[in-house]
C-alpha cells in the first residue's frame, strides 16, 4: 500500500502535466463552452472551475482543463499564448498556462513528506521573530490585496476606454456607411471629378 | 461508486437460493428470492451484513432489502447502508453516538443504498434497533448484549442531517422491516450458539465437532459422549473417504496461499510446518489439526474484541486467502483488532485448505473460550491417537502460541510497519505522547486518528457549508502556511496543534495567489473551538517547518451576495447586439476563435495582454520584495 499512495501521487503528477490552466475567463463560461473552444487543439477529457474565494465579484473566472495527453496540453498553451483566444466575448483575450499541483484542491498528499510544528515558547527569541512574521504576513496578504484591487480597477478602466473608442468608431464606420448608401458619396464624387467605383 | 469488488474465487463457495419470491425485470427474466445460503450462512430479506471493500479498513454495515437472479448467474443484492458515526462526523455536530451506535441512511441520493453481487458479503451482522419509536419491538437485555451494533437515529444522505424519527419508508422499504423483527432476532450465528451450548457441555465435543462436522454431521453423534479414544478418530478416518479428493484437490492451493503471505515467520513456519505434515500424513490429521490452533489461538482473545469482529475477521481473511490477495493488503483499525487478526491468522492459516469448514471452525470457536487447558491436551491426545508427527509438531506450535501472547503483540507492530507508509503514521499517532516528549516538543504531524476516510459519500458543496460555518461562527482562515500542503494535512497539523477536529479546504492557487503563504478555510466542530484555536494563533506561535508562524483570522466566505459577477472586458456594440442576439444564443458554444491580426478586435486584444503583463510583472516584483522581507527577518542577526 505504500507504492499505492506514490501511485496515486504519480497518476496526479501526470494529471497536472496534462491540464491547463485558463484565467481572464469570462463568468459566463460554462464547461461545454470551453470545451467546444479547445477541441480544436485536442481532446478534453475534463473541466474544473475554480471558485472564487476573494471578496471580488468581478475577479475572472479560472478553470483548469484536462486534456487527454501532454501534448494536447501544449498544443494549447502555445496557441493561446502566440494568438489572443476569444471565449465567449471580445476582445479581452483569455489566458492559458501549465497548470500546477497547488491549484488542485483535492490534491493528494505527496507521499513522505513529513511536518513539523510546535508551538515556540514565549520566553524563546525566536518568538519575537515569529511574532514580526505574523504581522509581516498579514500585511503581505493585505498588500497583495490591495495589488489585486488595483489591477481590477485597472482591468475595469481599460474596458471603459476600449468600451467608448469601440463606440466612436462604431459611430464613424456608420456615418461613413450612410454616406455610402444615401448617395451623397457620389454626387460628392462626380461633383469632384473623382473616381470611386466600388471595388 | 463502485462496491465491494466481486470475489474471483466465488465458486469455491458454497450458495444456493432460498425461497423464492417474484418475478420481474422486462423480460421477465429477474429472479427475486427471500433468502439464499452463501458461504453457508444462511441470508434472509433485511438481515444486516458486514459488506468489505478492499482497501478499507473496516467493512461496511448494509442491510439486505432484495435479493435476486440476473441472467448469467449473477446474483445480486440491495443493500441499504448504515453509517459509521466516523463516516459522517463532519455532520455529527452535537450528537454523541455511542460506542457501536451506527446510523441508519434514509433521504434520497447518494449513499442511500446500492446494488451490490453476493460475493461482496463479508458475514453477518447483528444490528438492533434500540429506538424507542412505537413501531419498534423493544429489544430485550440479551438481544442488547448480543448486538454487534445498535442504532436508533437516521442518516439523510440528502441534507446530510441527524435525525431521531425513522421515516416510514426508505428506499422503498417499509418501516417495520427495517426495525426490530417481532419474536426477537433470528440472528443465524448466535442461534447456532445456543445449539451447540446445549448439546455439548464439555469442550472435549466442541473442539472435536469441528472435524466431524467437516465431513459428515452424523459423525459428531458418536463424538457426543465425549470420550476420545481411537474410535471416533477411525471413524473420522473411514469417513474421510469421500471428502478426500476435495482435499487432495485444495490442498497445493492452500499450501501456495500460505506460502506467498510470508508476512510474519512465526506463521510461515507454522503453515509450512502444516504442509509438510499434512500431506504425506493420513488426511484425518487434517480436521484435527484445524480445529486444535483455533481453539487455542482463540482462548487468547481478548474479551472486548467481540465475538463478531472475530467471525468477520475470520471470514474476510479466509476470503482474502482465496483471492490470493496478500496479507499485508488488509487494513487494519486500531491495535485491538489488529492483535486479533494477527491472532486469528493462526487460526486461519490452517484452515484455509477448509475454507467451507469456516463456519464449524467458528462456532467451536466461540465455545472454546472457556478453558483452553483442556483444549490443547484435548487435541493432543486425539492427535496421539491419529499421528504422532503431528502430535508432536502441534504440541510445539500451540506451545509457542500459548507463550506467544506478547510475540504477538510485537508481530502485530512489525506488521503495522511493514505495511504502508500511512498505516505507519496511524501507528505513530496512537502514541502522541511518546511522540511529544521524544521529538522535544515538536509535534510531528501525523494523520490524526478517526480521521475522515470516507471517500465516497460527499454531502453538501463546500461553499454551502462554507455559508453556514461562516453564519456559525465556525469558519476560520488559516493563512501563512506552505502551499504545497494539502487539506488533509491542514487539518492533522489542526488536530496536533489545538487537538481539535476539522475540516479544512485549502484555498486553490490562482495567477495571484501568493507563492509564500498558502490559504485554507476550515470548518471547526464549534463556534468556541473556532475561537479559542484563532486565539491561541494570535497570541501564541505554531511554528511550521519552513520556520513560519500560522496565522488565523475569522473567514469571510466567498462574496455571495447574489449579485451576479461582473466581467469587464467584453464588449458588445448596443446595436449589433440586439441584432445579433438571437442568433447568438443559438450558437452559444460556438463563439471562440484566434483573433486576426488586421482587425480593431486585434488592436484592443493586445492592449489587454499589455495591462496583463503589465500587472504580472508587478505581482512579481510584489511577490520577490515579500520574499526578501521574510528571509531578511529571518536573518535578522539581533535574534540569533
Amino acid at each position: 500500500m505504500g507504492t499505492s499512495a506514490e501511485k496515486e501521487y504519480a497518476d496526479f503528477e501526470d494529471k497536472v502535466k496534462r491540464t491547463v490552466y485558463f484565467d481572464n475567463l469570462s463568468p459566463k463560461v460554462k464547461e461545454s463552452v470551453l470545451k467546444t473552444a479547445l477541441s480544436q487543439f485536442g481532446t478534453v477529457v475534463g473541466v474544473q472551475f475554480i471558485p472564487n474565494y476573494s471578496q471580488f465579484n468581478n475577479m475572472p473566472l479560472c478553470a483548469l482543463v484536462e486534456m487527454e495527453s501532454v501534448k494536447d496540453a501544449k498544443n494549447v498553451t502555445t496557441e493561446i499564448v502566440n494568438y489572443p483566444f476569444m471565449i465567449s466575448g471580445m476582445p479581452r483575450p483569455v489566458r492559458a498556462r501549465p497548470a500546477e499541483a497547488q491549484m488542485f484542491t483535492d490534491r493528494p498528499v505527496k507521499p513522505g513528506r513529513k511536518i513539523q510544528c510546535r508551538w515556540v515558547d514565549p520566553k524563546e527569541p525566536y518568538f519575537q521573530v515569529a511574532t514580526e512574521l505574523k504581522s509581516l504576513a498579514r500585511n503581505h496578504a493585505k498588500e497583495a490585496l490591495c495589488l489585486l484591487q488595483l489591477q481590477l480597477e485597472e482591468e475595469e478602466k481599460l474596458a471603459k476606454e476600449q468600451a467608448e473608442s469601440l463606440k466612436e468608431k462604431y459611430n464613424k464606420f456608420k456615418i461613413i456607411d450612410n454616406l455610402l448608401i444615401d448617395g451623397t458619396m457620389r454626387r460628392l464624387a462626380s461633383c469632384y471629378n473623382m473616381n470611386v467605383a466600388d471595388e | 461508486m463502485s462496491h465491494p469488488k466481486e470475489a474471483p474465487a466465488s465458486e469455491n463457495l458454497e450458495f444456493s437460493w432460498g425461497k423464492k419470491r417474484g418475478i420481474g425485470g422486462k423480460k421477465k427474466e429477474v429472479q427475486f428470492y427471500e433468502s439464499f445460503i452463501f458461504d453457508r450462512d444462511e441470508y434472509c430479506l433485511f438481515d444486516c451484513v458486514y459488506l468489505y471493500k478492499d482497501g478499507e479498513p473496516e467493512p461496511y454495515i448494509g442491510k439486505i432489502i432484495k435479493i435476486w437472479e440476473q441472467p448469467q448467474n449473477k446474483n445480486k443484492i440491495k443493500v441499504l447502508w448504515f453509517f459509521r458515526p466516523k463516516e459522517v462526523k463532519n455532520w455529527l455536530q452535537d450528537f454523541e453516538p455511542e460506542e457501536n451506535e451506527i446510523f441508519l441512511a434514509s433521504g434520497e441520493g447518494v449513499g442511500l443504498a446500492n446494488i451490490n453481487p453476493v460475493e461482496a458479503i463479508a458475514g453477518k451482522c447483528n444490528v438492533v434497533c434500540t429506538s424507542k419509536d412505537s413501531r419498534n419491538p423493544q429489544p430485550s437485555e440479551e438481544e442488547l448484549s448480543r448486538a454487534d451494533y445498535v442504532f436508533c437515529r437516521t442518516f439523510n444522505v440528502a441534507t446530510c442531517t441527524i435525525s431521531d424519527k425513522i421515516d416510514d419508508k426508505i428506499a422503498g422499504v417499509e418501516v417495520k422491516d427495517l426495525l426490530n423483527r417481532k419474536g426477537g432476532q433470528s440472528a443465524n450465528g448466535t442461534d447456532k450458539l445456543e445449539v451447540l451450548q446445549k448439546k455439548g457441555k464439555s469442550n472435549v465435543v466442541a473442539n472435536n465437532e469441528a472435524a466431524p462436522l467437516v465431513m459428515k454431521p452424523t459423525a459428531s453423534g458418536s463424538l457426543e459422549d465425549g470420550t476420545i479414544d481411537e474410535k471416533p478418530c477411525n471413524s473420522v478416518i473411514k469417513e474421510n473417504g469421500d471428502v478426500k479428493p476435495s482435499f487432495v484437490k485444495q490442498e497445493p492451493l492452500a499450501g501456495g496461499d500460505l506460502v506467498s503471505n510470508t508476512n510474519l515467520n512465526l506463521k510461515e513456519t507454522d503453515a509450512t510446518a502444516f504442509v509438510q505434515d499434512a500431506s504425506p500424513v493420513d488426511e484425518s490429521t487434517l480436521p484435527m489439526l484445524v480445529a486444535s490452533p483455533v481453539a487455542v489461538s482463540d482462548v487468547k482473545e481478548p474479551k472486548t474484541s467481540g465475538r463478531s469482529v472475530q467471525k468477520v475477521q475470520n471470514k474476510k481473511k479466509s476470503k482474502g486467502l482465496k483471492e490470493n490477495t496478500s496479507l499485508d493488503d488488509r487494513p487494519f483499525k486500531k491495535p485491538e483488532v489488529n492483535s486479533s487478526t494477527v491472532k486469528l491468522q493462526f487460526s486461519i492459516s490452517p484452515s484455509s485448505p477448509v475454507n467451507k469448514e469456516k463456519d464449524e471452525n467458528t462456532t467451536p470457536k466461540k465455545r472454546g473460550r472457556d478453558s483452553d487447558e483442556i483444549n490443547v491436551k484435548d487435541s493432543g491426545m486425539a492427535d496421539c491417537a491419529s499421528d504422532e508427527k503431528s502430535k508432536s509438531k502441534l504440541v510445539k506450535d500451540s506451545l509457542e502460541k500459548t507463550k506467544g501472547s506478547f510475540k504477538v503483540t510485537e508481530s502485530n507492530e512489525k506488521l503495522v510497519k511493514l505495511s504502508n507508509g500511512k498505516r505507519l503514521r496511524k501507528a505513530a499517532a496512537h502514541s502522541p505522547e511518546k511522540n511529544n516528549v521524544t521529538d522535544d516538543k515538536i509535534l510531528e504531524v501525523t494523520r490524526r486518528p478517526d480521521a475522515d476516510r470516507s471517500k465516497w459519500f460527499k454531502g453538501l458543496p463546500w461553499e454551502g457549508r462554507m455559508e453556514s460555518a461562516y453564519n456559525q461562527g465556525t469558519l476560520v482562515l488559516l493563512e501563512n502556511f506552505d502551499p504545497a500542503y494539502t487539506s488533509s494535512e491542514i487539518e492533522d497539523i489542526i488536530w496536533h496543534g489545538f487537538r481539535e477536529n476539522c475540516t479544512a479546504r485549502v484555498v486553490p492557487r490562482t495567477t495571484f495567489s501568493s507563492p509564500h503563504s498558502g490559504q485554507a478555510f476550515t470548518i471547526f466542530k464549534s463556534r468556541d473551538a473556532a475561537e479559542m484555536a484563532i486565539r491561541k494563533l494570535d497570541e501564541g506561535c505554531l511554528l511550521l517547518p519552513n520556520g513560519r508562524p500560522l496565522i488565523a483570522s475569522r473567514g469571510i466566505p466567498p462574496s455571495s451576495s447574489g449579485k451576479p459577477p461582473v466581467f469587464p472586458g467584453h464588449i458588445v456594440i448596443d446595436q449589433i447586439k440586439r441584432q445579433l442576439q438571437r442568433e447568438e444564443m443559438r450558437q452559444a458554444v460556438s463563439t471562440s476563435h484566434c483573433s486576426q491580426p488586421n482587425t480593431i478586435e486585434y488592436e484592443m486584444a493586445m492592449e489587454w495582454c499589455l495591462l496583463q503583463k503589465r500587472t504580472d510583472s508587478c505581482w512579481k516584483d510584489l511577490y520577490k520584495g515579500h520574499g526578501d522581507e521574510i528571509r531578511k527577518l529571518k536573518a535578522n542577526p539581533k535574534f540569533k
